[in-house]
């Protein structure tokens, strides 16, 4: 049975040219950025890379890039997800031709399927490959459906390489659940969570993240992480209210009704010398007063004097 | 204002009913005996586990009183003021003062999907109507109904309302809980941040001060146990207790709180039926409950009867 256990995942955006094409050479150095930065894995493109506003040409050339620019140095776990089940199937098998460390899928997206209908396009994904599979809970807000405990427990059954759920739900009765449920069946069942919402998930057992604050503020992340992974939770009080009020103010920016924080996320990073263009329609980039408050929040934050700046 | 130092998992006592539905005087006055005996570190009530909904507004007041007298200053009592009419939930309050409670714990009215500003007025109505420290009740529910205190609610709350003094939180929810914690525990230190039931453990390193209580009613020792590794940062005994606690809130959140009662009944503390349109357990269901309670190793090391 395949096991990999991730620790601190960086989750790379997916820089864009004015054109709306993607950005090869500025994502060249996204990812370089991430692996000098203290990436123990990537995983891409997650929802923070924009994975539905790229094409399934688009999603394949990109695994195919970064896995030839990052040439082996850190693991990196493809995230495949679609609408339709044979869609995501052969993209996954397209991800593991290329050696990826992992696959991770969401549920599917579009549908809001009925329990079984998520239990059978995981399933369908998970059998068709030879590597270890993670699960992505999304925020209950999101498109598709959350997970249940039930559908946890029964793709744990039914799938022998699900190693882990990636979970950005923050549902402390899920995440409860899932570990106190699904360790009895799985003894190494991996939480790992999927905002930077490290401490309540760390508390109930879990291990790793993957960061979506990673690209803005890679110090903060990292010891977050640390304090985490040493059991320190309640010492890591104060940089998990850092790291929520940097995730606050860049969720507050855009038009998003899933306050997917992509318009922030970009505005953020290109202030700070990373210039990654803006999000793809039809996610609207941050108007001009948006702008001007988000940076406003920010200058404020002293947390940040440390972090790079530029590449 | 008194400060309480709101800490440990809370007790929120059933309400026992006679074979007739009717209140069941002397089994309240046992029930919330039983808890402070049991090292409940505050009663709250009428909560939904106490069938808070179903009881008259005479019968709220009634053991409103009762718990009061039964707890006698041992620990600090909160009275829910709770309904679905806020001019039920002022007539409590006023009582709840009148007769010496602690503390109110109150929400906007239910069923009604209020918006922010609308929970605004009610709380400060409510807060500015009586001298008694007040906590709201944050209860979002997944569908976007329920009653949602966001961080920014809450902060204009407590810039409003010198009394404000906490929180029960059942937003059950990394992101919430955080922005709640952060901007709330910054303005007013103390603040008390009480989760919902008991699922403290990923919201105890960040700052919330204990829970109120679910299986506090046939676990008491568990309880106690659970907060205490939090106190001591064992982490390892700390998921042990909330694992367990989190297998029997599933066991009894369906028709909450039929199989509780269900359970105590088996336990010795014959707490009588549940009021309708909930059902009341029926004995296979408290055969079943009898076996997990077993398994879970609850029966052997908690306490039976009074």
């Amino acid at each position: 049975m395949p096991t990999f256990s991730p620790g601190l995942v960086h989750t790379p955006v997916t820089p864009f040219k004015k054109d709306h094409s993607i950005d090869y050479d500025t994502y060249a150095k996204v990812l370089e950025f991430h692996i000098r930065n203290g990436a123990e894995a990537l995983a891409l493109p997650m929802p923070e890379g924009e994975d539905m506003s790229l094409t399934d040409p688009e999603l394949r050339s990109l695994l195919k890039f970064a896995m030839e620019q990052v040439k082996g140095r850190v693991p990196v776990i493809a995230h495949v997800s679609d609408a339709g089940t044979s869609i995501a199937i052969e993209r996954a098998l397209y991800a593991q031709s290329l050696g990826v460390a992992a696959i991770v899928s969401h549920p599917p997206y579009f549908w809001h399927p009925k329990p079984s209908m998520v239990v059978e396009h995981l399933v369908r994904i998970g059998n068709a490959v030879k590597l270890p599979f993670f699960i992505f809970n999304p925020p209950v807000e999101s498109v598709g459906t959350t997970l249940s405990t039930e559908i946890v427990l029964e793709l744990i059954e039914k799938l022998p390489n699900l190693v882990g759920v990636v979970d950005a739900g923050l549902d402390f009765v899920f995440m409860e659940e899932i570990m106190c449920n699904g360790r009895p069946l799985r003894p190494d069942l991996q939480l790992i969570a999927g905002a930077d919402f490290m401490v309540s998930a760390g508390a109930l057992g879990g291990s790793g993240v993957f960061s979506p604050l990673s690209s803005v503020a890679p110090k903060l992340v990292r010891e977050l992480f640390e304090l985490c992974r040493k059991g320190q939770f309640v010492e890591a009080r104060s940089a998990q209210e850092n790291i929520g009020a940097l995730n606050h103010a860049i969720k507050a920016a855009g038009a998003s009704g899933l306050r997917d924080g992509l318009a922030g996320l970009k505005t953020v990073l290109a202030s700070m010398g990373r210039d990654c263009g803006v999000p793809r329609p039809p996610v609207r980039s941050a108007g001009e007063i948006e702008r001007g408050d988000l940076l406003e929040a920010i200058a404020a934050m002293p947390f940040l004097k440390d972090e790079p700046r530029g590449w | 204002m008194k400060n309480f130092n709101l800490h440990g998992v809370m007790q929120a006592p059933v309400t026992p009913l006679k074979d007739d539905f009717s209140f069941d005087v002397s089994g309240f006055e046992k029930m919330v005996d039983f808890h402070v005996r049991h090292g409940a570190p505050a009663i709250a009530w009428p909560h939904h586990k106490a069938e808070s909904l179903n009881l008259t507004i005479a019968e709220r007041k009634l053991g409103a009183e009762i718990a009061v007298k039964t707890v006698a200053g041992r620990v600090p009592v909160s009275i829910f003021a709770g309904t679905l009419s806020e001019e039920d939930s002022l007539d409590i309050a006023r009582h709840a003062q009148k007769i010496g409670a602690d503390m109110l714990l109150t929400i906007s009215p239910y069923c009604r999907r209020p918006s922010q500003e609308e929970i605004f007025d009610s709380i400060v109505r409510i807060g500015t109507h009586t001298d008694l420290p007040v906590l709201t009740y944050n209860s979002p529910w997944r569908n976007g109904e329920g009653v949602e205190f966001t961080a920014e609610l809450t902060k204009r709350l407590i810039d409003r309302l010198p009394n404000y003094i906490g929180m029960k939180d059942a937003s059950f929810h990394s992101e919430k809980f955080l922005e709640i914690s952060r901007v709330a525990l910054k303005m007013r230190p103390g603040f008390s941040i009480i989760q919902g039931v008991e699922h403290l453990l990923a919201a105890y390193p960040l700052g919330a001060c204990g829970s109120f209580s679910s299986s506090g009613a046939i676990a008491p020792n568990l309880c106690n146990k659970f907060y205490a590794s939090l106190v001591a940062r064992d982490w390892e005994t700390a998921r042990e207790c909330q694992f367990k606690i989190s297998r029997l809130w599933r066991l009894f959140k369906e028709q909450y709180p039929s199989s509780l009662k269900g359970a105590m009944i088996m336990m010795g503390r014959s707490v009588g039926p549940t009021r309708s349109p909930l059902p009341t357990a029926t004995k296979e269901r408290i055969e079943f409950l009898r076996k997990q309670l077993e398994e879970l190793n609850i029966l052997q090391t908690e306490p039976h009867g009074w």
